[in-house]
Formats: structure tokens, C-alpha cells, sequence
């Protein structure tokens, strides 16, 4: 695949279409704690699911149907109708008590403390999704209600709209639009918060006073809000058209819909080709994150291999995070992982540059986060006594898990 | 959690696309870009560099062969690395070069220089170049390119300025050694062939710039300098690039990939080095070509050079242990 672009640019998308309504879906629960079992009937609407940590709001089925079958990673509901709950009002409060509402309906609203600087990334994450283009297009009256939700939690000061450079964005009230270079990764969390605030910050953080969420983030906070209903959605790019994917559908059913078929071997991809992450089979159900589909011919794109590291040193070369990937993925192929460290490996931002310009086809992406995750066990082990597995780790945030 | 099974899909880490670049490609557009030296050459030397050019190469590959059967790995002789390695020692030697220093050398460039350090991409030090270093110090007198190619009519520029000073080489047209016409290893001094072939490179961005402008740039400086010390003694500093392997080292060895560093910074100086060190043994080193053991010199600077790393993203970052817990929770947790 080497007519690959980079190019982050998103000419002119269609409509936002809704997608067709699945017979079966599996949603997606390894972050959240099931809180009706196998055989409960379920209205589009129900509550099905809360979240165990912080970082996710509560699930919510996204049609009416039946529970048949629940396990750790995900639950089968049989589609039977459309039968809805009762909407609720939005309180008409601020702070904590329209904070609770929205995370009871859905919302992620671990990330809205109060901040200075709000920054809304109107950035594509990656070539080949377009999600953010209708949206800011034909739903400006969502968007404003979702912005305007968002301040009264937040209370920003100052408000960023960051945008690519020869993509629609028009500025809400009140807001600087900032505007970055349409290639990847300009898109990613990190570096949108580096072109508005000069500051760079490790993965998974945020600097303080400043808070970050996307186009479609403020469209699902905005739906919440007009329709007193859960956000049970999201928008995904397939095959160029942009849908609006209620949680769960299986993945085998969008490349149905979208006139494509799936051979044995292929790659089925969750999100963009550079970061996306490959479905099991094709009855895996989207989740809350997903952003596009990709369908990754077998013999198409990269086949990792084991052959050494060359040193040719395009991986440095290309790499945002100005790290070493090449001596990174030689730590960790010979498990020297302490010493990753000494190289960085925690400034990652994990776009996968490397490993596409990588002479030896290499995983260098995979061997970075082999290394990441190795280091976080090796200093969690505190003592042999405690498994470092994953099915423990989660008893030692019983304060998480509790709410 | 992975039924159904049908079809079976294939799971992969990300990306899932690729530049299409192989280290086969790779070493391909390099063999391609030495090809014009090789048949200049061929031209010049006649049928005397052809059969050591054939002779090193096949030993390279045969010596790579069987160092992986002895290794138990898989045969990786069908990268083309082996093949690259064993032309660009050729390329070092005197066409007169007898039989057995080719073998020797070659082997030595593959054994020493590469498989003893891991393979491919392990290698501290320019492979050929080790090869090279082997033959140059055991049998000084069969790596002399001037005195055992007494037969043949061209200047041996270098030789001549280290014996009879810078009165012996005042004839030598410039545009003469640029066409290649001179003696020295001989695909090494093909400077006008070598030069399309670096330009290549660096067009299929196989080669980055800063090595070879680093190189060009410390040989001319540092040969200005000279010159303008003392004009009777010392070359000019085109003389010093168009003779001997100085293209031929800016543009194929300086930038084996293994053996020089990464960064900006790091390949500016790493050129610089080498570049320098070339005049300084040219004027004050016994050997009349500096070319290969400034390379090897600088080679060993790399690890050094490597270090100057610019900050990286975030900031220095250490996984400790009052942190990690959240960390870990918030991976497991969700």
C-alpha cells in the first residue's frame, strides 16, 4: 500500500447518515460492570452496564431486545424492536449535578474539572476519517448546546476550536480558531494540545487547566442534552460515508451494508489504518470509540516480521515524539525493558509512524507497548504474593470500582 | 471470546499500512546505484576488475551462506545485503588484486565485519571497510594500488603527492580524475559514476543529505586550511576531493546504515569527523588514501555521536512507584 496518504484533509463528505438498525449487537463492556444478566429484556434506552473507572460514562442498550448472552469483554442482545425509555430532562443546573446526569446517560465526564483553557479538536485523528466534517457542517445547533454544556462544567476562559488547514471550521461564540498543518499526526490529543498551548505533555495526560475533547464528543453531549435520551452512538467513517453507529452493531454487518465482503484473512480494522485495532470476527460489536472501518485485504499493508533491526534510523526520523523506536523495539525483543525506559519509551503517543516506514517491516508500535506494559508490571510487582495478571490488577482499585 | 471462527480474520498490532520499503529494495536501489561504478570500471581496467568484482562478490555470498548454516538460522542470503557487501569491497582493491586476498578479504568483510556482531544491522563498524583494514595492514604490498599497477599508463595522484610532493601532481587535470582516470581501488575512484549513483540514492531518499555534505564539507575545509598555510606544500582542496575514494566513501560507506548514527546533529558531526580525519591522514598518515580508516574511526564515534538526543516529547519520564498504580488500573480497569 503505497499510495498511502498522510494528507489529513477531508474535501467534502456527504451526510451524516443514521446506521441501519442491526438484528443482533455486541457491545463492548470490558470497562464497565454489567448490571442486568442473560435473559433480561431491555428497551432502547435501558441502562445495561456501569462504568468500572473513571475515563467512560455508563452503557446503555441502543435498541430493545433481549440479553442472551454476557461474558467479561462483551453482551449479546437480540434485537426485537425499537420500544424506547422515557427521555429525561437535563437539570438545569451546573457542576455536579448535571455532571452526574451526563454520566448516568453515557458521557465520559471524568475529564471536565475545571479548567482555563478548553481546547476542542476539530482535527481528523487520521487520513481517511472524516467524522468531524458533517458534524461541524449540518449540526452547528447540537455542537452549541454541547459547547455550551461543556462551559458550564468546565468554565473555561478561553476556548480553541483546532482545526487543519484547508478543512471547514467555522468558530463558536466566544472561541479562537487555531489552525494546523492537515497531515498526520497533527490530529492526535498530544499534539493538538502542544499547537494551543506550546506545552507537551506525556500520554494519557492532560496539563493542568486545560481540558480536551472533540467534535464529536460536544455532538453526543449536545444529543444528550436535546433529546434527554443516553448517548448509545457514534460516528464512524466507512467507505468515505460518514454514520451515525449505534453501539454494538457488528462489524460484519457494517461491511455488509457498505457493499464490501470479507475474505478469510483479511484485516478488520477498528478506527484508521495507522492506529486502528483489528476485530476479532465479524461478529465484534463497535464501541463508544470507534471511528472508522477499514477493511485490510490479506497480503495488503504491513505483515510483520522478526528481522533485525537495520539501524537505518527512518523510524527516528519520522517520529513526532522525537524517540528511538528502532533501539526501543531491540529492548524489548530481547526484553530488556528497564532499559527501553532510558530510551524514552514513555514519550511515545503511539501513531505508528515507525512501524510504517519501517525498511524491515518490523512491529515497532507492538514492541513499544510490549515494553510499556512490561514496566508498568515491573513496578507494580510489589511483592510474589500479588499475580500480576490482568483479571487481579482490577482488585486493587476497589475505590474505582465502587461508583 | 474468538468464535465464531469463520472466516478467520487476521489480528495485528497497528499500522496496518506500510511504505512498501524492504531491506531486499533497499539494498537493490544500492546495487543499481554501484552499477555505473562497476561497469566504469570494467572499462578502465578491463577484464582484471571484473573478475575480482565477480570473485568478491561470490565469496561474500558463499561466506554469508554458510555462516548462517553454521549459525542455524535462516539462509538470508537472498536480501542482496552479502551481495552489496562483497561489491563494495571489491570496489576498494587494486583490479591486479590476486585471488586469494579477494577470498580472504571478502570473507573477513562478511565474518568480521557483519556476522560476528549478529548480522545485518549489528555491525559497529563499515563491514567492507573491516575487510579492507584486514588486507590493507597483512599485505601492504599486494593492496598498494600504484606499485602493482606499474602496467598501467594513469596517474596515482595520492601515491605521488605522499612520495614526490605537490610538484609531482601539478599536471593532473582535474576533469581527468573526475572522469576517473587515475589509480586507486577501482570502483573507488570512479568519481563521476559514483556520484550519479549517490545523487540516486539520495533522490529514492535511500541516503539522507547530512552525511555526505558533512563529509564533503570538513574535506574541503580542512584541505582549505592547508592550502592556505602553505600553497607549495599542500593540494587544493578539489584535488583532495576528486582523488582517491572520497566520493565513493561520502556517499557508500559513511552511510552504511548499522554503522552511522541517526540524528541530525549526531550525522552532521559523524560526517564531519570523517571528513577531516581523511586530510589529516592524507598529510600526515603513511597511508597515501585516508578514506577508509576515517571512516572506520568515525564508525567508532557513533555510539558516542548517538547519545546527543534532542529532549524527548514530555519530557524525560520515569514509571515510579506511588504512579504506576493508577497507571496499571487504568489499563486493567478500563
Amino acid at each position: 500500500m503505497t499510495n498511502y496518504s498522510f494528507s489529513l484533509l477531508t474535501g467534502d463528505t456527504g451526510p451524516l447518515v443514521k446506521g441501519t438498525r442491526p438484528d443482533c449487537l455486541r457491545i463492548p463492556i470490558h470497562a464497565h460492570k454489567p448490571i442486568l444478566a442473560s435473559g433480561d429484556q431491555v428497551l432502547s434506552g435501558t441502562k445495561i452496564a456501569e462504568a468500572k473507572a473513571d475515563g467512560h460514562g455508563d452503557l446503555h442498550s441502543p435498541l430493545a431486545g433481549t440479553i442472551r448472552e454476557v461474558d467479561s469483554f462483551s453482551m449479546r442482545i437480540e434485537v426485537t424492536g425499537n420500544t424506547r425509555t422515557d427521555s429525561e430532562t437535563p437539570p438545569g443546573d451546573s457542576g455536579e449535578s448535571l455532571s452526574r446526569w451526563l454520566h448516568n446517560l453515557g458521557i465520559n465526564v471524568s475529564r471536565f474539572r475545571r479548567a482555563q483553557t478548553l481546547i476542542i479538536n476539530a482535527v481528523p485523528p487520521e487520513p481517511g476519517i472524516s467524522i468531524y466534517e458533517p458534524l461541524l457542517r449540518d449540526y452547528r445547533k447540537t455542537l452549541e448546546l454541547g459547547l455550551d454544556t461543556v462551559e458550564r462544567m468546565v468554565e473555561p476562559t478561553k476556548i480553541f476550536l483546532v482545526a487543519a488547514k484547508g478543512n471547514r471550521a467555522n468558530a463558536f461564540a466566544n472561541c479562537t480558531v487555531m489552525h494546523v498543518a492537515p497531515t498526520y499526526p497533527n490530529g492526535l490529543d498530544q499534539l493538538v494540545i502542544k499547537a494551543v498551548t506550546g506545552r507537551e505533555t506525556l500520554p494519557g495526560a492532560t496539563p493542568e487547566n486545560t481540558v480536551l475533547l472533540s467534535v464529536s464528543d460536544l455532538y453526543l453531549i449536545g444529543r444528550v442534552m436535546e433529546t434527554g435520551r443516553p448517548a448509545t452512538e457514534t460516528v464512524m467513517t466507512i467507505d468515505g460515508q460518514n454514520l451515525l453507529v449505534r453501539i454494538g452493531t457488528p462489524v460484519g454487518f457494517l461491511v455488509a451494508e457498505a457493499g464490501g465482503s470479507v475474505q478469510p484473512g483479511d484485516r478488520v480494522v477498528l478506527g484508521g489504518l495507522m492506529r486502528g485495532i483489528p476485530a476479532l470476527n465479524l461478529e465484534q460489536g463497535v464501541g463508544r470509540d470507534s471511528t472508522g472501518l477499514h477493511v485490510v485485504r490479506k497480503g495488503e499493508g504491513l505483515e510483520s516480521t522478526d528481522n533485525f533491526c537495520l539501524g537505518c534510523g527512518e523510524c527516528e526520523r519520522h517520529c513526532p515524539a522525537r524517540i528511538m523506536p528502532g533501539m526501543i523495539s531491540r529492548c524489548a525483543e530481547f526484553k530488556h525493558f528497564a532499559r527501553a525506559e532510558t530510551f524514552h519509551v514513555h514519550s511515545c503517543i503511539e501513531c505508528g509512524i515507525c512501524g510504517y516506514w519501517c525498511k524491515a517491516q518490523r512491529p515497532l508500535l507492538q514492541y513499544i507497548r510490549l515494553a510499556k506494559f512490561e514496566i508498568a508490571l515491573l513496578r507494580t510487582a510489589t511483592s510474589p504474593a500479588k499475580e500480576p495478571e490482568k483479571e487481579k490488577d482490577s482488585d486493587k482499585c476497589p475505590e474505582k470500582t465502587d461508583d | 471470546m474468538i468464535r465464531p471462527m469463520n472466516p478467520l480474520l487476521t489480528v495485528s498490532m497497528a499500522p496496518h499500512v506500510h511504505c512498501g520499503r524492504t531491506i531486499k529494495g533497499y539494498m537493490r536501489e544500492t546495487l543499481l546505484a554501484l552499477m555505473p561504478a562497476a561497469i566504469m570500471a570494467g572499462v578502465i581496467f578491463g577484464m582484471d576488475a571484473v573478475r575480482v568484482m565477480a570473485l568478491s562478490c561470490a565469496v561474500a555470498v558463499v561466506t554469508e551462506a554458510l555462516a548462517n548454516r553454521l549459525m542455524k538460522r535462516d539462509l538470508a542470503v537472498d536480501d542482496l545485503s552479502a551481495l552489496h557487501t562483497g561489491l563494495l569491497f571489491a570496489f576498494l582493491l587494486p583490479a591486479s588484486a590476486p585471488w586469494w586476498l579477494v577470498t580472504v578479504g571478502s570473507a573477513a568483510s562478511i565474518f568480521m565485519g557483519k556476522v560476528i556482531f549478529g548480522g545485518l544491522g549489528g555491525n559497529p563498524l563499515c563491514s567492507p571497510l573491516v575487510g579492507w583494514a584486514l588486507c590493507r595492514i597483512s599485505w601492504p604490498e599486494f593492496m598498494d594500488t600504484n606499485a602493482t599497477m606499474l602496467a598501467s599508463n594513469l596517474p596515482a595522484p595520492l601515491q605521488q603527492l605522499k612520495s614526490f610532493g605537490l610538484d609531482a601532481v601539478a599536471f593532473i587535470d582535474p576533469a581527468s580524475l573526475f572522469m576517473g582516470h587515475q589509480l586507486g581501488g577501482l570502483g573507488a575512484i570512479q568519481v563521476a559514476a559514483l556520484l550519479a549513483g549517490g545523487v540516486f540514492l539520495l533522490v529514492r531518499r535511500h541516503i539522507s543529505w547530512e552525511i555526505p555534505a558533512a563529509f564533503t564539507a570538513g574535506l574541503l575545509l580542512t584541505a582549505w586550511i592547508y592550502r592556505t598555510i602553505d600553497p607549495a606544500t599542500y593540494a587544493t582542496p578539489l584535488f583532495h576531493l576528486l582523488a582517491g575514494g572520497s566520493i565513493f566513501g561520502a556517499f557508500f560507506l559513511a552511510t552504511d546504515p548499522a554503522s552511522s548514527p541517526v540524528g541530525r546533529i549526531p550525522t552532521l558531526l559523524f560526517g564531519l569527523i570523517a571528513g577531516v580525519m581523511v586530510i589529516v591522514i592524507r598529510v600526515y598518515g603513511i597511508y597515501p588514501d585516508g578514506v577508509p580508516f576515517a571512516i572506520l574511526l568515525a564508525n567508532l564515534f557513533t555510539p558516542l555521536l548517538d547519545r546527543i538526543r534532542p529532549k524527548p516529547f514530555g519530557g524525560p519520564y520515569t514509571l515510579t512507584q506511588e504512579k504506576e498504580d493508577d497507571a496499571i488500573c487504568k489499563k486493567c480497569c478500563g
